[in-house]
């Protein structure tokens, strides 16, 4: 099981390492809000206070990037599905989950990678956050992309089509993007919006990203934010990995 | 006996607005393919060819019958038949942004070898794909890439090799040059059960074959035994009056068939039979055009056993 996965994790890094191009790209979209956005965001907001601002926006440009971090790669996967290569690897002896689950933990490396960049780039612009809060944040989007990935090769091995899934994705990317909190906080909002944006999946990992990087180490939000996404990434993986099956018997 | 299946049968049921359709593609379905032999299964597209490869190769469990295949039972051991067959699918699965090489080792890597990168060399040579081993799948020739798909197949030396209509879109070069490679692996024992729509390619690779059709075995045999059972000889005549000719014929050969503007005449034994055929139709007044002789060919046994000719149905090129 655990050699199985690792062989095609080993696979897609070096996939992936072949042509860096793609991450950097999913890098770029978040740094940019951060270097243009986040300056003008400081002064409406925070009052041209940078630290400040940093603390409630680069969360969220965090939670984003983990959104639509593997939903290209799974793109991919539908590619992969009409070439036959997933066919092909159906009928070796391998540990099937161990397809599905190489290639999500493929994304969630290249995701922690890419949020450690940002919040490297966001630190130099004035952001404080301590050694403990940086990494358990990691650890948040790195569960938080685990989820975003079940989804997304859920929906690729399901609908095989990529016009299909680039709907659903367009229909649901926009409301899940807005009631997460990410651009600006659901709190500035009315009450009746921040209630239902908190059964919103990406709002928790927004809130709690504020609080760790705000050093509010004991906020409930942060043990609430990692148990939704621990769950959902749960069902969403085992959905992926039955999609698989489905797939080849 | 590699593979030994009794009544196999699969339907799929498609859903869409207008309600839900079963189709069966499978209708039970009994093969036995001997270890060392190359097995055809031919027939036009549609016929269940895929899906009974697809059975076989565990990726689809059969909705009943029941097969052994390298000894172990397909319901119960697919993880152990996995272990023991090659499979290559119609679509190839070669990665494109991969090189030949790396993907060839990594399909040994998946299946254990001992010794990937070796394993992965002498593949690719035998294959004749050293050269190109270090480029990209997409930038290879459609042979080529064929024959990396086939080498992702072989990599771990399988007993069994299934493969899904091979030379589906290779020109007749590249068609005659992977035949000798397939003939090259039943030299070396490898069992082989391929699929084709092609008739030419059932007749020159298979040392036995099943046509298929709308998804059940219409006949099963060697080439040379199958088109004997259709009388050995085909007489095409091209006339007119083809009718009237067909009536005064009849008395004289096994069978006869008027296909479109000709007449076809099966007979045991033509180099003997076309005197008395010309003499015959000279006594009746009827006048030919044209008159050719040749071989039976799977198409006739086809053709004796649906009522249709392989030809017409779009499959055959």
């Amino acid at each position: 099981m655990i050699r199985d996965t690792s062989l095609f994790f080993g696979h897609e890094v070096r996939n992936t390492l072949r042509n860096p191009v793609w991450p950097l790209f999913g890098i770029m979209q978040p740094v940019m809000y951060l270097l243009l956005f986040a300056p003008l965001y400081a002064g409406m907001a925070f009052g041209g206070d940078f630290g400040q601002a940093l603390v409630s926006f680069a969360p969220g440009m965090l939670v984003i990037t983990a959104l639509f971090g593997s939903m290209g790669v799974a793109y991919g996967t539908i590619y992969e599905i009409r070439s036959g290569v997933l066919e092909r690897i159906a009928v070796s002896p391998a540990w099937r989950p161990a397809i599905v689950l190489g290639r999500m933990l493929r994304d969630v490396v290249s995701l922690m990678i890419q949020s450690l960049a940002f919040i490297l780039i966001a630190i130099a612009m004035g952001l404080r956050v301590s050694p403990l809060a940086l990494v358990l944040m990691l650890l948040l989007l790195g569960v938080t992309g685990l989820f975003s990935s079940g989804v997304a090769y859920g929906m690729a091995l399901s609908l095989r089509d990529e016009n299909a899934m680039g709907q659903i994705m367009q229909f649901f990317a926009l409301p899940l993007m807005l009631l997460s909190g990410a651009l600006l906080p659901m709190a500035l909002g009315p009450d009746w919006l921040e209630r239902i944006s908190w059964f919103t999946p990406f709002y928790h990992p927004v809130e709690a990203g504020r609080a760790l990087f705000a050093g509010e180490l004991t906020d409930l939000s942060i043990p609430l934010a990692f148990g939704v996404m621990l769950a959902l990434a749960a069902l969403t993986v085992t959905w992926s990995v039955r999609s698989l099956r489905r797939l080849a018997g | 006996m590699i593979i030994s299946a009794q009544g196999l049968k699969k339907s799929f049921t498609t859903k869409s607005r207008k309600g839900s359709q079963t189709v069966e593609a499978v209708k039970g379905v009994d093969l036995e393919v001997k270890s060392g032999e190359i097995y055809g299964v031919l027939g036009p597209n549609g016929a269940g060819k895929t899906t009974t490869i697809r059975m076989l190769s565990t990726l689809i469990t059969p909705d009943a019958g029941t097969a052994v295949i390298a000894g172990h039972d397909l319901v119960k051991e697919p993880a152990q038949i996995r272990r023991k067959l090659g499979y290559v699918s119609q679509a190839g699965g070669v990665e494109e942004q991969n090189t030949a090489r790396a993907q060839v080792v990594f399909a040994a890597r998946i299946y254990n070898v001992p010794d990937p990168a070796k394993a992965a060399e002498e593949i690719l040579r035998k294959f004749d794909l050293s050269d190109i081993a270090d480029r990209p799948g997409r930038t290879l020739s459609g042979g080529q890439k064929r024959r990396v798909a086939i080498a992702l197949g072989l990599v771990h030396t399988p007993p069994l090799l299934f493969l899904d209509e091979p030379t589906t879109g290779l020109d007749p070069q590249n068609r005659a040059n992977l035949w000798d490679r397939i003939k090259e692996l039943r030299e070396q024992g490898t069992s082989v059960l391929l699929s084709t729509h092609y008739l030419e390619e059932a007749d020159a690779l298979c040392d036995r074959l099943a046509i298929v059709d709308h998804g059940v075995i219409v006949a099963e045999g060697t080439p040379a035994e199958l088109k004997r059972s259709v009388s050995g000889d085909v007489v095409t005549l091209r006339l007119d009056g083809l009718e009237r000719a067909a009536e005064v014929l009849t008395p004289l050969v096994a069978r006869t068939r008027v296909d479109e503007d000709v007449l076809r005449v099966y007979v045991d034994d033509g180099e003997h039979a076309l005197p008395s055929l010309l003499r015959t139709l000279e006594a009746d007044g009827l006048s030919l055009r044209s008159i050719t002789m040749e071989r039976a060919t799977l198409d006739d046994v086809f053709l004796a056993k649906t009522g249709r000719s392989l030809r017409d149905t779009g499959a055959a090129a």
